[in-house]
């Protein structure tokens, strides 16, 4: 019964209650497509991560990480790639050597990671070659040869084909340099990584630095993240002494944005709720004082606050229920549309790309999220809706009736 | 057998108490038995909705008491006063009386559902009641879809359904036509001989005032002419 009057009460200010249930509806689209596509947008900033910078795992010599001492190289290194290599779970695998160094050109220098690669394996674990906007990838024969981006060619005044001189210590902490031939430019996603760092073939700085064939980094792309775990175990049990990172690990920051992401979620949230809070407070409130008269002949006949009370919450509960479905419906055409298309930021393409993040983003949603955006909604309408109702325990019902 | 259903003792009732005070009510006792048929009368501001507020427990007096049936209303606060009218006191409006979006059959019911009456209890009495006051072919009607003489025979009948130990109108008919008015009153007055249903009305409508077995005149909150009869005994039961 109460509920009846509940629900047939909402219907009597038909323009006023369709107003409610289109905030409802534009709130609760709003918060779950913004979820959506900013869930959309971390995904594939860990997907690009993965798949073109990081790899699921790195291993490494456990002092190389913070200073990329050329001294700490993987000593069992081509044991290490060659088990990797026969894992069927892993999709590709290479090692490298990172140092860090200097280039420089008549024009100016930079400090820069030069990163010493296997060309092949390196294409098919991060897609090097795929990153060339211009000029060629590592050929055979060839000594001495250079990838790098265009902002640090630009930098150091340099053009396609021009030589440019690496500088680092050699094994024996010699400073070593040598004169390399930039024959191809490429570009990442990462305009800030684009800046700091050059490719160039392993056996060149292997011969000038004095390695003998050793790496200090070897990366591994996966088929899947479910077996990154069980891959990291068996690796370690391999082969005691080494670290091997997972892509959490190598790169906080990744995991930094996806946490800073998700308080923008809720601080935006936050603000669709309140927004919301205040709209039916408002509407709940002239319902509440136009229906006094009526309300204290309610009390006077013997329904008592609490039903009262119920009463008024469940007009407002009722009242955002209405609204979920058309909300929910709409969020999630939107979904599943922009899911299959994307969402082109074409315009704001170098705003993204200096923040790592590539212009087209697909939204997606779990289901989780959405049973919290749900239980966040119906929160606010029941924590907005108290105001109104606790408004009506205080009517005198003789008072009420005279008005 | 005692038949008295009300009792009320010195009430008083002060408003504006600490400006100008105004003393709607100022001593009236006043004593109902079962099946009285009652007005009460007097100009207006003389205190006779305050009157019936307070024997109703809408209000409480500034002093004094009323006794319903053995309980002393005036103790009883907050749900435990609402529960009691709910079990206890029939209203009647002078208008806005029903709940505009429920059906006539829906008002007559809602009193049972507050009481928790079973299902088959409720269909039976409110197909009794509107039978009773001549609406039963306007069971499913809102409020709106009725007459003013047609809504307040829909109130009295869901005065009734609970079968309370009186019925409180003030001022019934001040909306109603004079054949309207004349049918409620018909029909009232039949409750009160055949159910021997306890009526206190107040009005200000002579053909109204005609129609009261006994009639209290009110002037300035005090009760200045009772035509109580000297013997209530001779009242039913
Ligand atoms: N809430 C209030 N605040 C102040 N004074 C009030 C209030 N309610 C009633 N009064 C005063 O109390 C007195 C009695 O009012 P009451 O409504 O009981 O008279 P009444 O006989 O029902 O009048 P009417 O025939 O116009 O309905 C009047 O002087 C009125 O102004
Ligand atoms: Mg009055």
């Amino acid at each position: 019964m109460l509920l009846k009057i509940s629900w047939r009460n909402i219907w009597r200010n038909k323009k006023r209650s369709i107003i409610i249930i289109a905030a409802v509806m534009t709130g609760l689209s709003a918060g779950i497509f913004l979820v959506a596509f900013y869930n959309g947008m971390i995904e594939q900033r860990v997907n690009t991560a993965i798949q073109s910078e990081i790899s699921h795992l790195q291993v490494h010599h456990p002092g190389f990480t913070n200073d990329y001492d050329i001294n700490f190289s993987l000593k069992n290194g081509a044991a290490i790639l060659k088990q990797v290599q026969a894992d069927p779970v892993v999709k590709a695998t290479t090692g490298r050597v990172i140092i860090k160094g200097m280039i420089a050109s008549a024009a100016g220098s930079s400090g820069i990671t030069i990163n010493a690669v296997i060309p092949e394996q390196e294409g098919l674990v991060t897609r090097l070659p795929g990153k060339l906007v211009s000029g060629n990838y590592f050929g055979a024969g060839k000594n001495n040869e250079l990838l790098i981006s265009q902002k640090l060619l630009n930098k150091l005044k340099l053009k396609l084909s021009n030589k440019a001189i690496l500088t680092f210590q050699d094994k024996e902490g010699n400073i070593t340099s040598a004169a390399f031939r930039i024959i191809g430019i490429y570009k990442t996603i990462n305009t800030p990584y684009d800046e700091t760092n050059v490719f160039v073939k392993i056996q060149d700085i292997d011969s000038l630095a004095g390695l003998n064939n050793q790496f200090n980094e070897i990366a591994i792309l996966l088929h899947s993240n479910k077996t990154l775990k069980a891959t990291r175990l068996k690796l370690s049990t391999a082969f005691p002494g080494i670290t091997i990172k997972p892509w959490t690990e190598i790169s906080p920051e990744i995991g930094l944005t996806v946490s800073v992401s998700e308080q923008m979620v809720f601080i935006f949230m936050g603000i669709i709720l309140l927004a919301l809070a205040f709209g039916i407070i408002n509407t709940m409130m002239m319902a509440v004082l136009e229906r006094t008269r009526e309300i204290g002949m309610l009390l006077a006949l013997g329904m008592n606050k609490i039903k009262i009370f119920k009463m008024i919450l469940m007009e407002t509960v009722l009242l955002v229920i209405a609204g979920c479905p058309g909300g929910i419906a709409f969020a999630f055409t939107a979904i599943a549309i922009t899911k299959r298309t994307g969402i082109s930021f074409k315009k704001f393409e170098e705003v993204y790309a200096s923040f790592g993040y590539s212009d087209i983003v697909y939204p997606s949603l779990d289901r989780r999220q959405f049973g919290l955006i749900m239980l966040l909604v119906i929160l606010t309408a029941i924590i907005s809706a108290l105001f109104p109702a606790w408004r009506t325990l205080r009517l005198k019902p003789a008072a009420s009736i005279r008005k | 057998m005692n038949n008295t259903v009300l009792d009320a003792h010195n009430l008083k009732r002060v408003y504006d108490e600490n400006t100008i005070p105004v003393y709607a009510l100022n001593g009236v006792h006043l004593h109902i038995v079962r099946g009285e048929f009652t007005a009460i009368k007097g100009p207006s501001g003389s205190g006779k909705t305050t009157l019936l507020n307070m024997i109703g427990g809408l209000d409480e007096p500034t002093e004094g008491y009323v006794n319903i049936n053995g309980t002393n209303i005036t103790q009883l606060k907050g749900n435990k006063l609402i529960n009691f009218r709910l079990n206890n006191i029939g209203f009647v409006f002078q208008s806005f009386n029903l709940i505009p979006v429920l059906t006539a059959k829906e008002n007559i019911e809602f009193i049972m559902l507050l009481q928790k009456r079973p299902k088959a209890e409720r269909e039976q009495r409110v197909k009794e009641l509107l039978k009773e006051v001549g609406l039963a072919d306007k069971a499913g009607k809102k409020p709106g879809e009725l007459s003013g003489g047609q809504q307040q025979r829909v109130a009295v009948a869901r005065a009734l359904a609970p079968k309370p130990q009186f019925i409180l109108a003030d001022e019934p008919t001040a909306n109603l036509d004079s054949v309207s008015a004349g049918n409620l009153l018909d029909m009232m007055a039949k409750l009160n001989r055949e159910e021997n249903m306890t009526f206190i009305f107040s009005t200000h409508d002579q053909r109204v005032i005609d129609r009261a077995r006994r009639v209290i005149t009110l002037e300035d909150g005090k009760i200045v002419n009772d035509t109580a009869p000297a013997s209530l005994d001779h009242t039913l039961i």
